[in-house]
């Protein structure tokens, strides 16, 4: 049973970064119909960020808020400066498959130009260890586990009860009607990338913090994870994302304890295979 | 029961419009008004460009040359977004809801350019033209069937109060009954509440019997106007329809 | 310059140029977009590498592997193709059309790493992680692997195999067959309605692009030693897409510029930076990954076609290819060029239905000169001689062989359905459709909008498919028969939107349509030019006579995608009429179509119908109906409402009610 209620700690932590990570990713891919494979760059550069103010002697939740911001900012970019310019000329799905791996490219090696290809760590207190029903987790992870459900709420009051988020889900929907309607679909796209840019920073960190050591090229496993959860739930629905997160994180992890850790990822990749080929729109997803 | 409806009308008027999708033009000088009060009606065979042409009066479709004028004020070209703000609703022939957001969503949507206070008042006098949507307002839009659709999209638009209503063939895939319904009691009611109503219809007999004028597309062009009664009575009003043409149509790739 | 330097830098130019030929071809040709392709790479170079290697018991047993036969070269060479091309068998599933292309690609990629997670933890399997070491070199028994005069024929006989492959897929790609390929590419539902088997194509790229992958891993393999997961990363696949993207996809003398620029030049060039304790650890090879990337974006942005852009194939007349044009040499080659009944992909066999002894030869293909017209000749697609005069030939000559083929009355029913529904998300497009087409008739189709006409000719074309109900084509039913398949029986269709193979010039799309052409199949394009070139030349001249009736020769070199949108439409009915089809299936022809000239093509098919093809015609415009068809069909509502001549229709007030209640 220990087993099993330390997966299950491990799990919710997991699920915590990956809820986090899939929300930003899946609302990205619902407004402007893009599969931005680069998210997991944007991540680690996050993290990377993170450190670097951790370095300067400032405690590592600065840097979380610092890596916010820049990942923002840098998501827009990347959105307006490259992904809307190919579209806007016709450009074919797959070729933007290539595009944003290329943009992968620029952004984990540029990373890894500048902060080397050692592994890093914060300099940070994981804070006392505190036992709950079973479950032994530090205050550190309470913290991920906290922050992440804290976004999730907002994510849920931003879609359901704000007029943004009403014109966020409508851009996405319908964008020609959603223009019809008088909403500068164009100022909402960049608002979505700018919110879901902060998301991506966040996770990157929380990741980093929940990873211990990690280098530049930490996040291409978990980019699958995110893509598993997204699919899982249906690409563009951020509740699906909330749900595939916590099915594949809860699955990793307690797999983990029973299978090899080698394997943990292996369910994530075949759940998200098995999606691709019978349900493409995931789970909550319409039926096409 | 009626609504007391009263919508600030304001006219219309296309003069030499010519647009298309990028290669030939797909309409070409098309010249067209409609006056505050009355149901205009945009008549003709497939492929003669009335979608194209409401298209193009909403910013969607690129006008490459001819002006549009609402009211005082011109839009040609302008985005649809800024259109919108020019109290001009548009109800599209297909995905003319956002399906996955509910009834009411949808009409906050609609009200999307209104303050806050607004909204709800406006909500409740959409309901009163509508007031099969009432019990439905909790429904995601996508779930409603196709008359109810219609007058989702239609409310929506009303959120707005617009001086201008265009209308793209409101009663395609509809039963003919509910057809009949939603033009002879909704859309006439849009005309007599105030506004400026262009219709596209193929339903030729149903839309002329609500219709003040009537344009008749062919190829692309304007090829008759006139009241109902002075169309009706053209012998050539039917050929027209049935292969009068002399034009091909161009249909957009 | 250090000799050993040099050898490696050109073993690596071969292995990644074989490579990335495999993936050009793949592709840059067949439109095959893989992003799983290194796992062909991998298979290979693992298939090499346990075909060579003794028992894993030897060298100490620190080795964990699957197989160890320790079989001699070339043997582990021929292994690596092998198990390239089976493996990349199962991936035809992933490829088809059924997926969005992004998420199909996001799948493959996916594989990819599974695949590489999947080896690394799996030791018995290939040693996992640390991967197999000690590979042995071919030959090694014989000669000395370390020494100079070793390696420089290695580096022969891999160049060698670099060329070869290069010869191979530019002699499939010239071919018609390639032609295919690249028609697939640009619009595979059109290819497919043209009688194209695209499952078929796509296996065949896939595996070819497989082996070819695998052998190269083989070579690498056993150049190197060495072979581990580190080596086949998704990176590698995103290397060598960079490569074809930059050298030029669809070009494979870009594909090896690429490979030479990309991996190869970047390695070079890092040689040839200074390199300081100053600087961070990894950045140099962290640089090379930006400008990777970096390069990716640019060439995408500012040139997508690459550097060497796939080459404009411009074709002359016939008087090119083989001899000049006289009547007894066309005869001759008429005889010569007879395609036996397996020449095109398989279900070929069923060829011989389409040219039912009344039947005389469609447009453009005049019998021979010399009125005792060997039919057989004629049928092999021979037919030479332009009809740019405009007259027509009546058919000549019964084949005593086929004299009792069918019955021989003209109004014989050719296409009839019955009870057809077509039935999508609770809406019934066409509600139990029940009509006969006569031969030779002209016959149209009309209605208002969301009568469900075009829907109908989809399932009559098989495109789509039907939901109840049978249709039978002259006495066969062929509900459950592909598109491509019905293609080959003669039942072609065309399309309403622009379906021209855009990267394709107007000739190349008229060829094409060409049925039954020797060239036009995997063994006749390996077989070679001399091979399919007499087909070839009996295409050509039949194209020519199509491009001159249409009054479009000197668009014949033209890319398609170019053309004015009447020329595309022009370019379309054309094709069409290269299939050698029985019955056509005819879109909204005339949409987007000059007055003067919808006139003329109107003549054509009337002129076609009087010598026994069939047409049956959707479209918008009446006027046309009236001038050119008969009978005409009303369509309303999904079902047929009545039938007649136009003038007949217009009298009638159901008619007329459908048009105006809409």
């Amino acid at each position: 049973m220990t087993i099993f209620l330390s997966s299950l700690g491990f799990g919710l932590v997991t699920a915590s970064v990956l809820a986090i990570a899939s929300v930003g990713f899946t609302l990205q891919f619902g407004v402007t119909d893009v599969l931005n494979l680069a998210y997991g760059a944007i991540m680690i550069a996050g993290a990377f960020v993170a450190y670097l103010v951790n370095q300067a002697g400032l405690s590592v939740w600065i840097g979380l808020l610092v890596a916010v911001v820049v990942c923002s900012l840098g998501s827009v970019l990347l959105n307006s400066g490259v992904y809307t310019p190919f579209q806007r000329r016709g450009t074919s799905a797959i070729t933007m498959v290539i595009v944003s791996l290329g943009m992968t490219l620029i952004i984990e090696f540029g990373v890894q130009a500048l902060a080397g290809g050692t592994a890093v760590s914060y300099t940070m207190s994981q804070g006392a260890t505190l036992q709950a029903g079973g479950l032994t987790l530090t205050v550190v992870q309470i913290v991920v586990i906290a922050l992440s459900v804290l976004v999730m709420a907002s994510v849920h009051v931003l879609l359901r009860y704000s007029k943004l988020g009403k014109a966020m889900r409508a851009t996405a929907a319908n964008k020609t009607l959603a223009r019809n309607c008088g909403i500068r679909t164009g100022r909402v796209i960049t608002i979505t990338w700018a919110l879901t840019g902060a998301l991506c920073g966040l996770a990157g960190v929380v990741f980093a913090i929940d990873a211990g050591s990690f280098d530049a090229t930490a996040t291409d496993l978990f980019l699958v994870l995110i893509l598993a959860a997204v699919f899982l739930g249906g690409p563009g629905q951020a509740y699906g994302a909330m749900l595939g997160a916590v099915i594949i994180g809860l699955a990793t992890e307690i797999s983990a304890a029973y299978i090899t850790a080698d394997y943990k990822y292996v369910i994530a990749f075949v759940a998200l295979l098995v999606m691709l080929g019978v349900r493409p729109t995931g789970l909550l997803g319409a039926r096409t | 029961m009626s609504a007391e409806l009263t919508l600030p009308g304001v006219p219309l008027r296309a003069q030499g419009i010519t647009a298309g999708y990028g290669g030939d033009p797909v309409i070409r000088g098309i010249t067209v008004h409609a006056m505050p009060g009355e149901v205009v009606s945009l008549v003709g065979p497939n492929g003669s460009g009335k979608s194209t042409l409401l298209k193009s009066l909403v910013g969607i479709v690129q006008i490459s040359s001819g002006t549009v004028l609402v009211g005082d004020r011109e839009v040609t070209n302008q985005p649809p977004e800024e259109i919108a703000r020019a109290a001009v609703g548009y109800v599209p022939q297909v995905d003319d809801v956002f399906a996955p957001l509910s009834v009411k969503e949808n009409l906050e949507m609609g009200g999307y350019l209104l303050h806050r206070k607004q909204v709800a008042e406006r909500v409740d006098r959409v309901l009163a033209v509508f007031p099969q949507l009432a019990p439905m307002l909790g429904r995601a839009a996508g779930k409603l069937s196709g008359g109810e659709r219609k007058m989702l999209a239609m409310g929506r638009v009303l959120m707005l109060s617009p001086g201008v209503f265009l209308l793209d063939e409101p009663t395609a895939n509809l039963a003919p009954m509910v057809a009949t319904a939603l033009l002879e009691t909704h859309v006439r009611q849009l005309a007599t509440s105030g506004a400026s109503v262009l219709i596209v219809e193929q339903r030729a007999r149903a839309v002329l019997a609500i219709s003040a004028r009537t344009y008749v597309l062919g190829g692309g062009e304007v090829r008759m106007e006139g009241t109902p009664a002075e169309l009706s009575a053209r012998p050539d009003f039917v050929d027209s329809f049935l292969g009068g043409g002399r034009d091909r149509a161009v249909t957009p790739e | 310059m250090n000799t050993f330097y040099l050898i490696n830098l050109l073993i690596y130019a071969a292995v990644d140029a074989t490579a990335c030929l495999g993936l050009s071809q793949q592709f840059g040709v067949g439109g095959v977009t893989n992003f799983g392709f290194i796992i062909f790479q991998a298979a290979g170079g693992y298939a090499a590498a346990v075909l060579a290697m003794p028992h894993d018991s030897a060298n100490g047993g620190f080795q964990s592997y699957i197989g160890g036969w320790n079989l001699p070269f070339p043997v582990p060479w021929i292994g690596a193709a092998v198990v390239g091309g089976v493996i990349a068998l199962p991936f035809t599933f992933l490829v088809g059309r059924r997926l969005r292309g992004d998420f199909a690609a996001v799948g493959l990629l996916v594989t990819a790493v599974l695949l590489n997670l999947l080896v690394t933890n799996f030791r018995p399997l290939f040693n996992g992680d640390a991967g197999l070491s000690l590979i042995p070199a071919p030959l090694q028994g014989e000669f000395n692997p370390q020494s100079a005069s070793y390696q420089w024929g290695f580096t022969a006989v891999a160049l060698f195999l670099c060329v070869l492959v290069y010869l191979l897929l530019q002699r499939i790609t010239q071919s018609p067959y390639g032609r295919s390929l690249r028609a697939m590419r640009d619009n595979d539902v059109v290819a497919d309605s043209l009688g194209k088997n695209l499952l078929s194509l796509r296996t065949a790229m896939l595996v070819l692009g497989g082996a070819i992958a695998g052998l190269s891993g083989g070579i690498l393999v056993s150049y190197i030693s060495t072979w581990s997961p580190a080596a086949w990363g998704y990176a590698e696949t995103v290397v060598l897409f960079a490569a074809v993207i930059i050298g030029g996809a669809g070009n494979h003398r870009g594909a090896v510029l690429g490979a030479i620029l990309v991996p190869v030049g970047f390695e070079e060039v890092t040689r040839f930076i200074p390199t300081s304790n100053n600087l961070p650890p990894n950045l140099i090879p962290s640089l090379q990954w930006v400008a990777i990337g970096l390069l990716i974006v640019v060439f995408l942005w500012l040139r997508p076609q690459g550097i060497l852009p796939e080459r404009k194939r411009v074709i002359g007349g016939a008087a090119q290819v083989g001899q000049p044009d006289t009547g007894w040499r066309r005869l001759a080659r008429a005889g010569v060029a007879r395609p036996e009944a397996g020449a095109a992909d398989s279900g070929a066999g069923l060829r011989d239905d389409r040219f039912p002894a009344d039947r005389p030869a469609p447009l453009a293909r005049a019998e021979p000169e010399g009125g005792s017209s060997d039919r057989s000749a004629a049928l092999g697609g021979a037919g030479q001689g332009s009809v740019g005069d405009g007259e027509r030939r009546e058919g000549d000559g019964v084949p005593p062989a086929a004299a009792s083929r069918g019955d021989g009355e003209a109004s014989a029913v050719v296409l009839e359905g019955v009870g057809v529904v077509r039935e999508f998300g609770g809406v019934r497009a066409v509600n139990g459709v029940s009509f006969q087409v006569r031969r030779g008739t002209l016959t149209g189709l009309i209605g208002p909008n969301g009568a469900g006409k075009s829907t109908l000719l989809a399932m009559l074309a098989g495109t789509l498919p039907v939901t109840s109900g049978k249709i039978v084509y002259r006495g066969q039913d062929i509900t459950g028969v592909p598109a491509f398949r019905r293609a080959r029986l003669g039942l072609v269709r065309t399309f309403q939107l622009a379906s021209e193979f855009k990267r394709l010039t107007v000739m190349e799309n008229l060829l094409t349509a060409v049925p039954g052409h020797r060239g036009d199949s995997f063994r006749g394009a390996i077989l070679g030019k001399r091979y399919w070139q007499a087909d070839e030349g009996a295409a050509i001249t039949r194209a020519e006579a199509v491009l001159a009736r249409f009054g479009l020769e000197r668009l014949a070199n033209e890319y398609a995608g170019d053309l004015s949108g009447g020329q595309r439409r022009l370019v379309e009915i054309m094709r069409a009429l290269m299939a050698e089809p029985s019955m056509l299936l005819l879109d909204e022809p005339m949409a987007g179509v000059h007055p003067n000239l919808a006139r003329q093509i109107g003549n054509e098919l009337v002129a076609l119908c009087h010598e026994g093809m069939t047409i049956l015609m959707v479209e918008h415009e009446l006027a046309i109906m009236d001038e050119f068809c008969d009978p005409v069909v009303v369509m309303a509502e999904g079902a047929v409402l009545a039938e007649g001549t136009m003038q007949q229709l217009r009298a009638r007030t159901e008619v007329v009610e459908a048009y105006l209640v809409g």
